[in-house]
């Protein structure tokens, strides 16, 4: 029998979309229960390609008014040097 | 949804999932109810230590200790991956002041049994080379120790769930009903269940399930902000505090009158490596209420003050942030035990930063307080009483 190969949700942290429904079916309802339950958008890209995706997957099972932003500065990837020179330093 | 059950636990972070396992183990009938999600506020908010040298020598390093003889076969007991690694830890030390105070608090933990010393500056470089030049020394205990505070929450929950636990997520509790100094039950937005305990584990928002019957529970929410590096080779050994933030958390009163931005923010360092690489640098204690947004002067201050004393960080990148709300008592215990009064109610919060260090014998002690009515060791200043008798005001 052929294997099914499986889908990427997040590329970073390697997690299929099988993954992500077990952590809904587990009572996940928002990012961060996806999260604490996969690592899916914990990767250096924090969430860029996958947070859609998992947003789209949350919408089926929760009212989506209930999906709060869940992103937080930073929004990129930032050298700690640079944060402590500052503008206001 | 069940109508009935022996007891409810209200709140589905560490302690409350511990004290589900705990008790289900026993053989009770349990059911707990939590707002959100499993680990959905401080417990999956927090750095990963489980450090027996930042506790205060007394009642709190005794019951580090037996939570830290509990987690040495947790992982096989709870069937999931905890990520428990016994890896040591060091408070580093940066001034002869410092130096002084850290002698005196290592003695006395010595006295209690606990494995510390203090090294000088060539010692604690062996062990850590990233440490700068200008540190005094460090203490060093081989006994501490990390652990994945989310993958315990679940653990402990997925076991007691195992043990017949039913867990309500995404339920909030909106009463509690009592009659005649007795404990009948929980209304929640899912119905009522009819109860004879109910237990209090809602940590920074414990205050508010106490005030549902008219108690007080002098618990203020504590902001925790801490830092998230990308995944880099081994670099941090163990866990790592400076004796500042020992002093920030023992004495917030010393900070408020300080000027320094960082200072104000009770900015301590507090730093360790995940399994995966990621390097997790901490933290503020800030009083701003139920606010858990990250801010820029919390970023600038909690780098500032990690680069100082461990300067290699400073090339290193940051990927992400987040904002923690540790249940902060005034003496700095948590309040464990039943409530004088109101028959059936306990309360198990305020574990502050130690929730996760403390949360199996929180959960050991609560189930044997409620199936045997003692517990093995004396308790009795954990109550809640004890702000409520000597201190009218608290």
């Amino acid at each position: 029998m052929k294997e099914k190969k499986p889908v990427y949700i997040c590329r970073c942290q390697e997690v299929t979309r099988e993954e992500i429904l077990e952590a809904i079916a587990d009572g996940a309802r928002t990012i961060k229960g996806v999260k604490n339950r996969t690592h899916a958008t914990m990767g250096l890209c924090q969430g860029r390609t996958c947070r859609r995706l998992i947003e789209k997957m949350l919408a089926e099972v929760t009212d989506i008014k209930e999906l709060k932003p869940g992103t937080r500065p930073p929004v990129r990837t930032l050298k700690i040097e640079e944060v402590i020179k500052g503008e206001d330093s | 949804m069940k109508k009935t059950s022996e007891i409810v636990i209200i709140g589905g972070g560490v302690i409350g999932t511990s004290i589900a396992y705990y008790l289900t183990k026993r053989g009770k009938e349990v059911v707990l109810i939590e707002k959100n999600d499993l680990a959905s506020g401080a417990s999956g908010a927090c750095d990963q230590d489980i450090i027996l040298q930042s506790k205060n020598p007394g009642i709190h390093l005794q019951l580090a200790m037996k939570s830290a003889e509990i987690y040495k076969t947790l992982e096989a007991e709870l069937e999931h991956p905890i990520e428990y690694e016994n890896t040591g830890g060091m408070i580093l030390i940066e001034t002869q002041e410092e130096l002084e105070i850290m002698k005196d608090f290592v003695k006395r933990q010595q006295q209690i049994g606990l494995e510390v010393e203090i090294l000088d500056l060539k010692q604690a470089r062996k062990l850590q080379p990233g440490l700068s030049h200008h540190l005094v020394g460090s203490t060093y205990s081989p006994q501490d120790a990390h652990v994945n505070s989310i993958e315990l929450t679940l653990g402990f929950a997925k076991a007691a769930r195992k043990q017949g636990a039913g867990i309500m997520l995404h339920t909030e509790v909106v009463g509690i009903k009592q009659r005649n100094g007795r404990i009948q039950g929980v209304k929640t937005s899912r119905g009522d269940i009819d109860c004879e305990i109910v237990i209090n584990c809602a940590g920074a928002w414990a205050p508010k399930i106490a005030e549902m019957i008219g108690l007080t529970i002098p618990i203020k929410p504590r902001r925790g902000q801490i830092i998230v590096t990308e995944e880099v080779a081994p670099y941090v050994m163990g866990d790592v505090l400076s004796a500042r933030y020992i002093v920030a958390k023992y004495n917030p009163d010393i900070l408020k009158n300080s000027s320094d931005p960082g200072i104000k923010l009770g900015v301590g360092l507090s730093l360790s490596q995940t399994q995966k690489g990621n390097i997790l640098i901490g933290a503020t204690r800030e009083f701003v209420g139920y606010n858990t947004d990250v801010t820029r002067t919390g970023l600038k201050e909690i780098l500032k003050n990690a680069t100082r004393l461990v300067p290699g960080l400073k090339g290193m990148n940051i990927i992400r942030m987040f904002a923690g709300l540790r249940p902060y008592t005034p003496d700095g215990l948590p309040i464990i035990g039943p409530v004088e009064g109101i028959e059936g109610f306990f309360v198990a919060a305020g574990h502050e930063g130690d929730g996760i260090a403390l949360s199996p014998v929180t959960g050991k002690i609560v189930s044997d307080l409620i199936v045997d009515g003692k517990t093995f060791m004396d308790v009795s200043r954990l109550a809640l009483e004890r702000f409520t008798k000597n201190n009218p005001k608290a």
